[in-house]
């Protein structure tokens, strides 16, 4: 089984932390670039007939600032020209003030089921200090109208002036209005994003604050009966991000649109972050790819542990052996001894502690480029 | 040529920044050896880490041509010499290869400490010196009064001295005239047995072993067979020649002659600097006076980063010693460090550059630990024993008493900071001898110091708290009782020997703590709590607690993403090879240094 990406690269205006490709001045060309997508997608058609997908994932940028008909129209094309299992989860990221009873209504009905909101934080101050456009009041409108969906919330810890009560009343805030899943991301400060400044003059919580923060934040989605099941992201019973556990499982997918990126058959590739050349290339016939790496069997072990061990559930050893025909018990038995402290067996699963996921990195990297 | 008399082989001693590689640049330029425009700013100072620092560490010899006012062409013979403290080892050698030197000084400091030092050498091996007054450009210059220094702390006649300006070329013919009028022409016999002078030498990975010499004897040639004087071994001498200051191939080398013999000598402990070359056929009877031997003063270990590259590093620090006879070591192990070598040197500075050139030139990753003086340990059994790394110190129920090096140090500086110094002085242990102003704007002062406070922190602080004005020389002058201790440095609860020191009882609890607090600082955040330690005999004196490391996680790691996230985790990873695993805590190689270290920056 494998995933689909579609790329929407505009939003209403841009968030101070942001460095994904995204362009709010460049609306005007959402038609003719969703037109470049559907287009893209079926040159893409002959080379994946082999494939079945059970996922969609319509990301940005914003997806929901375009016209819902685009969107209906994106998801009629994926499922025209790829194999798309009937129960695949489709999911599209949603802005609080970008939505309406009408966009709503048309995205379920053209078959998606699953809806991520970036609500980030419940206080309106930190939502203006990081440039999104919306309020708490929009968000609560916005999850009335998916009263009753399968919907995400997306909530941001490390923002500046942010307290461990505000993140409890974020979380608090989402499972209360319906949040099935809630994704609790630290803030990184990217090198050329606003926020960057902040980072540097020392005006964000430090990594002592934020893992206070990470901390109580886990605490209170147990308590709300959302389980860890990545370093990152909490569902309740059976409503992981199908999606998303495609790429821990380090699993194949196609990536449509500026910036998209995909992995068929251990070749990772990346489209161009640039619009225009997007256009061009698509409208003269041509793919828009401009990276591309051929993954060796070393580089696939590397991302099959990285992205394993991000997982609550951890590497599946049996998988290990059946890809790279080692036994990873015995290929790292010196790694596994240095790390005994901090990972456990677990069945057929090697994973990193409860305590320890939120300092994976030091771990991981004992079992990377032997 | 080849006629003595038109030869003149001399130096230039000058202190640091007193512009003597500008000026050696100069003279070559006005014999043309180099046009200006081929130029790059000091040819002599070679290697990369004299450019960046403006020190010349290695001598560098250059051969010149000069057409005299007397009509006759001299053919000029420079050796370069180093101006710091610590290679006066180095200036001795260069000084036994020649009849005359030029002593720079600087037209608005005067005569320094390590002028003195110097021209004391000269003098000592019968050099006729030729005072020259440099950076008369500046508007702070007062060449009378630098006359009058030279002749009133010095002795010399400074009244023919040139007035000069390297920097700006001014004068500089006037140098070379005086360089051929006063400084003798070289004696020696062509027809003698050989007798050749090694005043360095260096390894060349095509040619073998080539040997600096000065002929103060006979001729060599290539197709001679020849010998040194320590050794039997006979070799063949495959090229002679002379430096442009490149090697530049010379048919033959005689008596009074500077040049290089290359011979295919391939182990390089074999020669020696300071011994004699001679011909194994014809020998000399004896050989010439050897160098007065060095003592090292400093002593540290130096370790491969990766344990593996033992082997590339002895290669690495043979292959230096060839080219610096100053450097001493012997195979050396640590509990925490596994092997490596204890190295002895003439001072920091001398140190640094080994450490330096072994990174640098050789590439290898290596772990310093902090530097330490040699220590009389006299036992309760009567035995005297000298011990410079701290790890080696017999139990304290065997040792009856301790005694450390002791520094005459000399200070000058302008009078404004003279209670600067004595209050660094003194909170170095230091015993006042005396003052003497030399004259209104400058003073020296005399004091003993322990060595282990002066390869502490001593020159920087003197330096700071003087702005720079004052400059310092010491000179050991024996061992004192002391009482001293060693403190050991608790890693996560064990000893780490490569951070134990030898302190004075009195500043054993400062240091300690401050110790810790740089430690603190130094080691990395990892999954556990560290406790730093510091202890004297088993007993704790200060503590520290490196905390736990509560965050390090990439954020979203979805599918674009995944090559950028593997890149970083590759990077950290990388970053990781940097350190060194000592018991179950990973620290930065550098930290063995913090030992240095008097604050938080």
């Amino acid at each position: 089984m494998a995933g689909i990406y579609v790329h929407i690269p505009f939003c209403k205006s841009k968030c101070r932390y942001c460095d994904f490709a995204s362009f709010p001045d460049k609306i005007t060309f959402a038609e003719s670039y969703m037109a470049c997508v559907y287009r893209e997608m079926s040159m893409r058609k002959e080379e994946l007939k082999d494939y079945t997908f059970n996922t969609l994932y319509i990301g940005g940028g914003t997806p929901s600032v375009v016209d819902e008909s685009y969107i209906a129209m994106l998801v009629a094309a994926a499922k025209k020209n790829f194999n798309l299992t009937k129960d695949a989860e489709i999911t599209i990221e949603i802005n609080p003030g970008t939505v309406s009873a009408g966009k709503i209504d048309m995205y379920s009905k053209c078959g998606i089921n699953r809806y991520s909101v970036g609500l980030q934080t419940a206080i309106d101050s930190q939502l203006r200090e990081i440039g999104r456009i919306h309020t708490l009041n929009e968000f609560v409108t916005c999850a009335k109208l998916l009263m009753g969906k399968n919907f995400s919330v997306d909530v941001m810890i490390g923002l500046k002036d942010q307290t461990v009560d505000d993140i409890i009343k974020t979380i608090e805030v989402a499972a209360a209005f319906g949040a099935s899943h809630i994704s609790m991301y630290a803030l990184t400060p990217e090198d050329g994003t606003p926020i960057y400044t902040d980072y540097l003059n020392g005006e964000l919580p430090d990594s002592d604050e934020v893992a206070q923060m990470y901390e109580a934040g886990v605490k209170k989605l147990k308590e709300l009966g959302f389980d860890r099941y990545e370093v990152s992201n909490f569902a309740k019973k059976g409503k992981e991000s199908r999606h998303n556990m495609n790429y821990w499982n380090r699993g194949e997918y196609i990536g449509f649109g500026v910036a998209a990126s995909s992995c068929i058959n251990n070749i990772r590739f990346t489209n161009t972050f640039d619009l225009d050349e997007y256009f061009k290339c698509i409208l003269s016939g041509h793919l828009a790819v401009i990276d591309r790496e051929d993954v060796d069997i070393e580089g696939q072990k590397e991302e099959f542990i990285m992205l394993a061990l991000r997982t609550s559930k951890g590497l599946d050893l049996d998988e290990y052996e059946r890809l790279f025909g080692a036994k990873f018990q015995e290929e790292f038995a010196a790694e596994i001894q240095k790390m005994r402290e901090y990972v456990e067996v677990n069945g057929n699963f090697l994973r990193i502690k409860d305590e320890y996921l939120f300092v994976q990195n030091t771990i991981i990297i004992e079992f990377l480029n032997k | 040529m080849g006629n003595k008399q038109n030869i003149r082989n001399f130096c230039i001693i000058a202190h640091i920044d007193h512009g003597k590689s500008t000026l050696a640049d100069r003279l070559m330029e006005c014999t043309g050896q180099v046009s200006e425009r081929d130029m790059e700013a000091q040819l002599l100072d070679s290697m990369d880490i004299e450019r960046e620092r403006g020190i010349t560490i290695k001598l560098a010899p250059v051969r010149m041509f000069y057409k005299a006012d007397d009509g006759q062409e001299y053919e000029l013979n420079l050796i370069d010499t180093p101006g710091h403290v610590d290679f006066t080892y180095e200036v001795s050698r260069s000084l036994a290869a020649c009849e005359g030197a030029i002593l720079i000084v600087d037209a608005s400091q005067g005569v320094e400490a390590q002028t003195l030092a110097n021209v004391y050498l000269a003098l000592e091996n019968n050099l006729e010196i030729l005072p020259v007054i440099n950076k008369i450009d500046l508007p702070s210059a007062r060449p009378d009064e630098a006359k009058k220094e030279i002749e009133e702390v010095i002795g010399l006649d400074a009244s023919y001295a040139p007035l000069v300006s390297a920097k700006e070329g001014i004068n500089i013919r006037e140098i070379l005239e005086d360089v051929v009028k006063y400084f003798p022409a070289p004696q020696g016999d062509e027809s003698a047995p050989l007798k050749a002078l090694i005043f360095d030498s260096y390894y060349d990975n095509y040619k073998g072993v080539i040997l600096f010499v000065r002929i103060k004897d006979g001729t060599v040639k290539p197709g001679d067979r020849i010998k040194t004087f320590r050794s039997d071994k006979v070799y063949e001498v495959v090229e002679t020649g002379t430096f442009n200051p490149a090697l530049l191939p010379k048919s033959s080398l005689a008596a009074g002659e500077v040049g290089y013999i290359a011979a295919s000598i391939k182990s390089i402990q074999d020669v020696a600097v300071g011994d004699t070359v001679t011909n194994a056929e014809n020998p000399a009877p004896e050989p010439l006076p050897g160098y007065k031997k060095v003592q090292s003063v400093v002593f540290c270990g130096i370790y491969p980063l990766d344990g593996s590259k033992f082997n590339d590093l002895k290669d690495a620090i043979l292959k230096l010693q060839l080219n610096d006879a100053s450097l001493i070591f012997e195979p050396d192990s640590s509990v925490a460090l596994g092997f490596g070598f204890r190295c002895g040197f003439l001072g920091l500075l001398h140190m640094e550059i080994i450490q330096e050139r072994i990174e640098r030139e050789f590439g290898l990753d290596i772990i310093t630990t902090a530097p330490s003086v040699s220590y009389k340990v006299v036992k309760t059994d009567g035995e005297t024993i000298f011990v410079d790394n701290p790890s080696h110190l017999p139990p304290v129920s065997e040792i009856e008493h301790m005694e450390e090096p002791i520094v005459k140090a000399d200070i000058y500086s302008p009078p404004d900071y003279l209670g600067q110094i004595m209050d660094l002085c003194r909170e170095k242990r230091g015993t006042f001898l005396q003052m003497t102003y030399l004259d209104k704007s400058r003073v020296q002062l005399e004091y003993n110091l322990p060595l282990n406070e002066i390869i502490f922190d001593f020159f920087d602080q003197i330096k700071s708290r003087t702005r720079g004005y004052a400059s310092f020389d010491y000179e050991i002058i024996g061992y004192q009782r002391s009482k001293l201790v060693k403190m050991d440095i608790l890693l996560n609860g064990d000893v780490c020997d490569a951070l134990s020191i030898i302190v004075h009882e009195d500043s054993a609890y400062p240091r300690g703590r401050m110790l810790c607090e740089n430690l603190k600082e130094a080691i990395p955040r990892q999954l556990f709590e560290i406790p730093v330690q510091a202890a004297i005999g088993g007993k704790i004196i200060a503590r520290e607690t490196v905390k736990a490391m509560r965050k390090d996680v990439l954020a979203k790691c979805y599918g674009g993403d995944i090559t950028r996230k593997k890149k970083l985790l590759e990077k950290q990873k990388e970053g990781k090879k940097r350190m060194r695993q000592i018991g179950n805590v990973e620290v930065p190689s550098e930290i063995f240094m913090q030992i240095l270290k008097t604050n938080k920056d």
